[in-house]
């Protein structure tokens, strides 16, 4: 389908609430393998694989092997998503005469592997893909594996013989979000290293523990490593991988199992256990409730902006905002369209390109082919006959659209007929122009009353505070309504930049914890806020929730 | 009576190449064990569709259904100690299970040799005496064993044009014919080798010829025996055997295989719903086998009762209770 990070972005979300509504109903099933490997999905489903859900048999199609089975929900989400059938299908998961059976099954048409019995997708991917070489067809084999699953045999068997048919059709992207039924994979049998205690995140992030690839890579095999929650990580490595000829390539895909819900991260109990159907609505408030930490590099060194996109990714920041800024429409000027050609072979993290610019609808295709994924434009210096050329050109390339508004502007009328299909709105929280300004107070108003009539308008982009955005005011951003932030000197400023990120990001959490407390109490009162508190087994969110609850008066 | 020798894998690896000449969707796949089962041949032949998968059952299981899965008919063959006994759950998932339609499991078949005590010299360890009642009782499989080489060569063609899961077991050692070359053979049909009314014999794989032995035997005794070679286990011939029940009313059942669960089981299964008389099963007596030079194969044979003698006295033994 080829779709940009944003509308992956959107899939996948909408394919996470199908899992939890199809789980729910059933009252069983596997959330949290389904929601480690969601962006894996998002990204194959979205951007990779060939199909046509109208003729799911069509000789043409690329192949996707779900080899860890028991995470149906996760691949029947994504075919209702992609039109294969009905999203409301996903209530009969699990039903008796369903197609939507327990696990994958030939039965549903779009479906290419039984899975159920682990350890059995590659071998049976590699009959595939070499069926496809001895047809000469251009088939793709995606095959989508668990961490647990390795324990199996099969699966070395299966890598070996990969490798000694230069099976190149195929692209292996292991799940490796440390849990299996049990307990964490490390406990049960390490891929990595044995875990004494249940440090996980700290493994997680430790590259010099990871074994895993080794492994592959002395089976014979091409290993790519990324964040398998980052959609530009994963698109890209799946890329690289298919580029690569005479060789099979396994992507390793770091996850977190029940990702997106905190309460099921990086939590054993949810591999396999259903949602309960009261606490729904609070799960899929929190499903949206993603945000975005974006730094502006412009807020760094300007001599040397090669290393503050560097030290954004080593900070993992979610987008690199670029501040473009010619000198006219504000004083200043930073750099234009030739600078982020310049930056973008460093990094595959999104550039949300921010044009400070005036009659930007001259100058757009620049920044397009600069290699932006989503570029804003200030609705001062459009009218709705250059905005449209810009949006269609925009959308026409596969680019995130923007509409940026400074603090003294209000969405123009002519905006309207846009905001169902925009992806972004910049509320200027300072006067643009220039780094290291305060938060003017009344865009928390102006935010919260623009959130009501975007809602109306059935906006589903994001809206993102760009200017002074610190530690103190990021929460009250979040509750606005803002989705992503801008970090200038607060961020980029910093000398930890990782540090202040998680610091960022630690606040919004704190706020949305409280805003889904609110929320659960709005629907069972205190009974349903115990409910909610107790599922928070991992780490010490739990003490935390019950401070917050107190403190709310609920308990 | 002479009768002419012929070995199985020879005919099966003839089979396989006469297929591949004429259809390019023919895979053969094998575990490290092609040259014995005579697959190399078709390996050398078609080189581009032969995958030795090395010492890997489950893995050459799974592969073949994925090859079957993208439209090739795929013959995966290693010893039958190694396929059904341990693949099961291979076999079972990714291979009988997997139905879309009216294709019920995928386009494989599992061809193995070795299969029964007759194995020999290798010892008990790779004489499979539990492979029918394994295969048996999975959805959308078939089960058949040639008794010949004329039988495994026709019936190699024979399925190679059904679709769906089939398994069919050879043995080691060649085996004397009972077919003639022009003797057909259609899946969930019996042959009836010898015509007769006081008794049957019903048999299957190497222990056919073992019938007839018998059957002339108790001929000369003055006992008439109907002797069927059940190649087709699954589907079975009801037909043959409800028509054997009524018209002869005892059946003595042979095969390589634990008596439990395996050939007569099924047809004990039949006969016992349709029209119930006197049976008898010969073959393994729940015992796992032993090693055994091929001289001394007879021996392990009869130490499980699977000779003409015994069949012969099992005959009059079951002719004394009707």
């Amino acid at each position: 389908m080829g779709l940009n990070y944003y509308q992956i972005k959107k899939n996948v979300l909408q394919a996470r609430k199908l899992v939890i509504r199809g789980t729910s109903i059933a009252g069983s099933g596997h959330p949290g393998g389904s929601f480690s490997m969601a962006e894996i999905m998002g990204c194959i489903f979205y951007n990779h694989l060939k199909y046509d859900p109208k003729n799911p048999e069509w000789d043409g199609r690329d192949k996707l092997i779900l080899s860890k089975g028991h995470a149906s929900p996760g691949l029947f989400s994504n075919m209702a998503v992609a039109g294969y059938f009905e999203e409301s299908q996903l209530d009969t998961l699990r039903q008796f005469g369903s197609k939507l059976q327990g696990h994958p099954d030939l039965k549903c048409p779009g479906v290419e592997f039984c899975g159920g019995s682990l350890g059995i997708g590659l071998s049976y991917s590699i009959g595939n893909a070499l069926a496809a070489k001895l047809d000469q067809k251009d088939t793709h084999i995606f095959t989508v594996m668990g961490d647990g699953e390795s324990d199996e045999g099969q699966v070395w068997e299966a890598a070996m013989t990969a490798a000694k048919y230069n099976v190149d059709n195929l692209t292996l992207i292991l799940d490796r979000n440390f849990i299996q039924q049990d307990s964490y994979t490390e406990k049960i049998m390490p891929l990595d290293e044995s875990l004494d205690d249940n440090e996980l995140s700290e493994m997680w992030k430790d590259a010099s523990r990871w074994k895993t690839g080794d492994k592959w890579r002395s089976f014979g095999w091409n290993v790519i490593e990324v964040d398998g929650h980052r959609i530009e990580q994963v698109s890209d490595a799946i890329s690289r991988a298919k580029s690569v000829k005479g060789m099979p390539s396994i992507i390793i895909a770091r996850t977190i199992k029940g990702k997106a819900v905190e309460h099921m991260e990086d939590n054993p109990q949810w591999h396999g256990k259903a949602p309960a159907l009261s606490l729904v609505p609070v799960i899929n408030q929190e499903l949206d409730s993603q945000f975005m930490i974006a730094p502006s590099i412009i807020a760094g060194d300007m001599r040397n902006l090669e290393n503050e996109v560097k030290r954004c990714d080593d900070g993992r920041a979610d987008y690199i905002h670029l501040d473009v800024m010619d000198g006219q429409f504000v004083p200043n000027s930073t750099f234009d369209h030739t600078k982020i050609k310049e930056l973008r072979s460093l990094t595959v993290t999104p550039f949300d390109t921010h044009l400070m610019i005036n009659e930007p609808v001259k100058q757009i295709q620049n920044y397009i082919d600069a290699g932006s994924d989503i570029i804003t434009v200030h609705a001062e210096v459009c009218d709705e006959s250059s905005f449209g050329e810009i949006h269609d050109l925009l959308k026409s390339n596969k680019v995130s659209v923007g509409l940026a508004i400074n603090p003294d502007t209000s969405m123009p009328d002519w905006s309207k007929k846009f905001i169902s299909t925009l992806d972004q709105i910049i509320v200027m929280s300072v006067v643009p122009g220039k780094s290291g300004q305060k938060y003017i107070e009344n865009t928390h108003e102006k935010t919260k009353n623009l959130m009501i009539n975007l809602k109306e308008n059935d906006f589903t982009g994001y809206i993102e505070s760009d200017g002074g955005v610190t530690l103190d005011n990021i929460g009250e951003c979040f509750t606005d309504g803002a989705r992503a932030f801008v970090g200038g000197s607060a961020i980029i400023g910093q000398t930890d930049v990782r540090l202040v990120i998680r610091e960022f990001r630690n606040q919004v959490l704190r706020t949305r914890r409280k805003l889904l407390i609110q929320k659960a109490n709005e629907l069972g009162g205190t009974e349903l806020v115990n409910k909610w508190i107790d599922l928070h087994v991992i780490g010490k969110k739990k003490d935390e929730l019950h401070q917050i609850a107190m403190e709310l008066g609920y308990q | 009576m002479s009768a002419e020798f012929g070995d199985m894998r020879t005919a099966y690896g003839s089979a396989l190449i006469e297929l591949g000449e004429q259809d390019k969707n023919i895979v053969v796949l094998g575990a490290d064990t092609t040259d014995s089962l005579k697959t190399s041949g078709f390996g050398k032949n078609f080189p581009d569709r032969f995958f030795n998968v090395g010492i890997a059952e489950a893995n050459l299981v799974s592969v073949a259904a994925g090859l079957a899965y993208s439209g090739k008919t795929s013959f995966a063959s290693t010893y039958a100690i190694f396929l059904p006994g341990r693949c099961v759950d291979q076999i079972r998932n990714s291979i009988a299970y997997p139905s879309r339609g009216e294709k019920k499991g995928l386009n494989v078949k599992l061809v193995t040799s070795h299969g029964g005590l007759s194995v020999g010299p290798d010892g008990g360890s790779h004489q499979t005496i539990e492979d029918i009642a394994i295969m048996r009782v999975i959805p959308n499989m078939k089960v058949i064993i040639p008794a010949d080489a004329i039988a495994v060569s026709k019936l190699t063609k024979n399925i190679s044009q059904i679709y769906g899961p089939f398994y069919m077991r050879m043995a080691r050692s060649k085996v004397p014919n009972v077919h003639s070359d022009s003797q057909e053979f259609e899946i969930g049909k019996g042959i009836t080798l010898r015509d007769g009314n006081d008794c049957t014999i019903a048999a299957t794989g190497i222990t056919v010829k073992m019938a007839l032995d018998a059957a002339d035997k108790l001929q000369q005794d003055g006992i008439s025996c109907r002797v069927i070679d059940c190649f087709t286990i699954k589907p079975i011939d009801k037909d043959i055997l409800e028509k054997a029940a009524r018209e002869t009313g005892g059946i003595v059942t042979c095969e390589e295989h634990n008596i439990m669960g395996g050939f007569g089981s099924a047809v004990s299964e039949v006969v016992s719903e349709i029209y119930p008389v006197p049976i008898r099963r010969i073959g393994a007596q729940d015992m796992f086998g032993e090693s055994a030079r091929d001289a001394e194969i007879p021996q392990l044979l009869e130490k499980h009762g699977i000779t003409s003698i015994n069949i012969e006295k099992t005959v009059k033994d079951i002719r004394s209770k009707q």
